[in-house]
């Protein structure tokens, strides 16, 4: 392994310059990944909403849904290896945007079934791009050894982004009509691409944002055994965030029924505030993981984020109070943000000097996708058959097998010294 | 699947013209729907096949309901008709409402009476299809679920349970 220097911890190597991106790229990137939110959440749960909304029977609603995560999971590996490949990552990142306002726009405009099923299509391919490519243009632009400050703001404002929009579509879909949410959506690609067009692309290095070793260009053959080594690590994390999506991704939605069966006053508010509430949080903290994750390294954190999970399940399974149950909710904003920051960050300390940093993230992303598409389908059996109550307490076993599978197998990977990386192996 | 979606469809609208007539006759002042034989249906030849008849309405006097917004007599959003349940002769028994929730997370399906939803009368023109029921009723009944007992919610607050599926 070539890449990271013994001397300096927090310098890069002598042959790795450390890039100076302008405050006019940073912000634009900022507001990039603002945007870019926005846009995600008028689709999710959304779609079934508006499809009810113009006559759609569930049956063909579920198949659409059906289809587009399938693609979304399926996608996952071509598109990390598409931006890996991809000499502009900017004009991957544009191109994919595009397209997910074109279907933004198609669902609004012709609410058939295969414009739809198209549309829905197209936006689980675009999303398979846009995710890596956002985090290669942030390591393009910082560099590694910023990288986990930089991956800090960007969950912030991606949490910005979504708290709003989640707020802003609401209300537009209560006050004009469910169409109307997917033209906001489609119009507020033009400030995304703008703002993509300011990140000056001459400070994008090409190389570094796939996780390329710039001493590649000083003549010095990438480390391909140091790539192999470093496959098992990436791997085990994949599972243990699969895990972790697994408890997580049908917590939400059955707390969210859950509450509207027990409270009479507001439980839309409630529910709203179950959304909102997490996104606030993380986008408070997410700075603050970014610079811990680098002075404290992922694991502890990770073991954080993994606590946070079964806490909330078992508090959800005992606690009656619908208010309690909003407080407790707002634990999924800590979880949130350590794994907003850590998981690109993680794979980009696996990959440091491989090429291959988009690849493993579409690793990382199936994982992740295979975890939240079974969520509804196990917590959905249990509480068909046993109730709420052990459908949490089912979701809360999985969280705990995560906890302990990052406990006994996951290493860190904060690249101090050079064992940090390989030597665990 | 895909058949039953059909059937509820077709249902649909069976129920609908149904409905209408039933408040057409209510309020006499509606004309009634006009139905005529086709013109070529009399020189059948053979006579054997029945040929259809055609009914004629008003499109302000009849309306598809999937996904027509339902609210209570307090006009509080009580959701959306996503389904139509029928029993074995075709008759409608419920209706499937998509029922609160913030963004489609946390809404529930319930199965509530036919004859708990009340439709606009020709007089009403605000086209809204109330629910006799409230809020509270509705959110503590059990959930839809296909393939299982239907729990019907009824107009007097009581739980009905259907044999069918």
């Amino acid at each position: 392994m070539a890449a990271a220097p013994q001397g300096n911890p927090k310098g890069p190597a002598q042959n790795d310059p450390v890039p100076h991106p302008t405050r006019r790229s940073q912000r634009a990137l900022d507001w990039f990944v603002f945007f870019v939110a926005d846009v995600q959440t008028g689709f999710g749960p959304f779609v079934a909403v508006y499809l009810t909304a113009e006559k759609w029977t569930q049956v063909d609603i579920g198949l659409v849904l059906t289809v587009g995560s399938l693609v979304a999971l399926v996608g996952q590996m071509p598109g990390g290896v598409l931006v890996d490949a991809a000499g502009s990552k900017r004009l991957a990142a544009g191109l994919a945007t595009t397209v997910i306002a074109i279907s933004a726009l198609a669902y609004a405009a012709s609410p058939v079934f295969a414009v739809v099923l198209a549309a829905a299509v197209l936006h689980a391919a675009a999303s398979c791009v846009v995710g890596p490519a956002m985090a290669a243009i942030s390591l393009g632009l910082v560099g590694h050894a910023a990288i986990g400050e930089r991956l800090g703001r960007n969950a912030r404002f991606a949490a910005i982004g979504n708290g709003l929009a989640a707020a802003a579509m609401g209300a537009c879909g209560y006050l004009l009509s469910a169409r109307a949410v997917f033209f906001v959506t489609a119009m507020l690609l033009a400030p995304a691409l703008l703002a993509l067009r300011l990140i000056s692309s001459r400070e994008i290095d090409p190389e570094r944002a796939h996780g390329g070793p710039p001493e590649l260009r000083a003549g010095v053959p990438p480390n391909r055994l140091a790539g192999l080594k470093r496959t098992r690590p990436l791997l085990i994390f994949a599972g243990c965030v699969m895990l972790f999506h697994l408890a997580n991704a049908a917590m939400l939605p059955l707390m969210g029924s859950v509450l509207t069966t027990r409270s009479s006053q507001w439980p839309t508010v409630l529910i709203a505030a179950c959304i909102v509430g997490p996104q606030l949080f993380v986008a408070i903290l997410s700075p603050w993981v970014g610079r811990k994750s680098r002075a404290w390294g992922c694991r502890p954190l990770l073991l954080i984020a993994f606590a946070a999970l079964p806490i909330r399940g078992l508090f959800f399974a005992a606690v009656a109070n619908p208010y309690l149950l909003v407080a407790v909710q707002l634990l999924d904003g800590v979880a949130a943000a350590v794994l907003a920051v850590t998981v690109p960050l993680i794979i980009a300390d696996l990959t440091h000097g491989t090429g291959h940093f988009n690849l493993a993230q579409g690793v990382v992303g199936t994982g992740i996708g295979i975890g939240a598409s079974l969520s509804p389908t196990y917590a959905g059996y249990l509480s068909d058959y046993f109730g709420s109550s052990v459908a949490f307490l089912g979701l809360t076993a999985v969280a705990v097998l995560g906890w302990i599978a990052v406990w006994t197998k996951m290493p860190e990977t904060r690249p101090r010294r050079e064992s940090a990386i390989v030597g665990r192996e | 699947m895909r058949d039953r979606y059909r059937t509820s469809v077709a249902v649909t609208l069976i129920a609908l013209s149904a409905a209408t007539y039933s408040t057409a006759q209510e309020k006499s002042s509606v004309p009634p729907a006009i139905e005529q034989p086709l013109d070529n249906s009399v020189k059948s030849p053979g006579g054997l096949t029945k040929e259809p008849t055609v009914a004629i309405f008003d499109h302000r006097e009849v309306q598809g309901i999937l996904g027509k917004e339902v609210r209570s007599a307090a006009n509080e959003n009580m959701g959306r008709i996503v389904d139509v349940i029928v029993d074995r002769t075709g008759r409608v028994r419920a209706a499937i409402i998509d029922f609160g929730g913030f963004l489609g997370v946390g809404s529930r399906k319930i199965a509530v009476a036919w004859d708990a939803l009340r439709f606009p009368s020709n007089e009403d023109k605000t086209e809204r299809v109330v629910l006799e029921l409230t809020r509270d009723q509705v959110r503590a009944a059990s959930e839809y679920k296909q393939d299982k007992t239907v729990v019907v919610l009824g107009a007097t607050g009581s739980l009905e349970a259907l044999p069918f599926p």
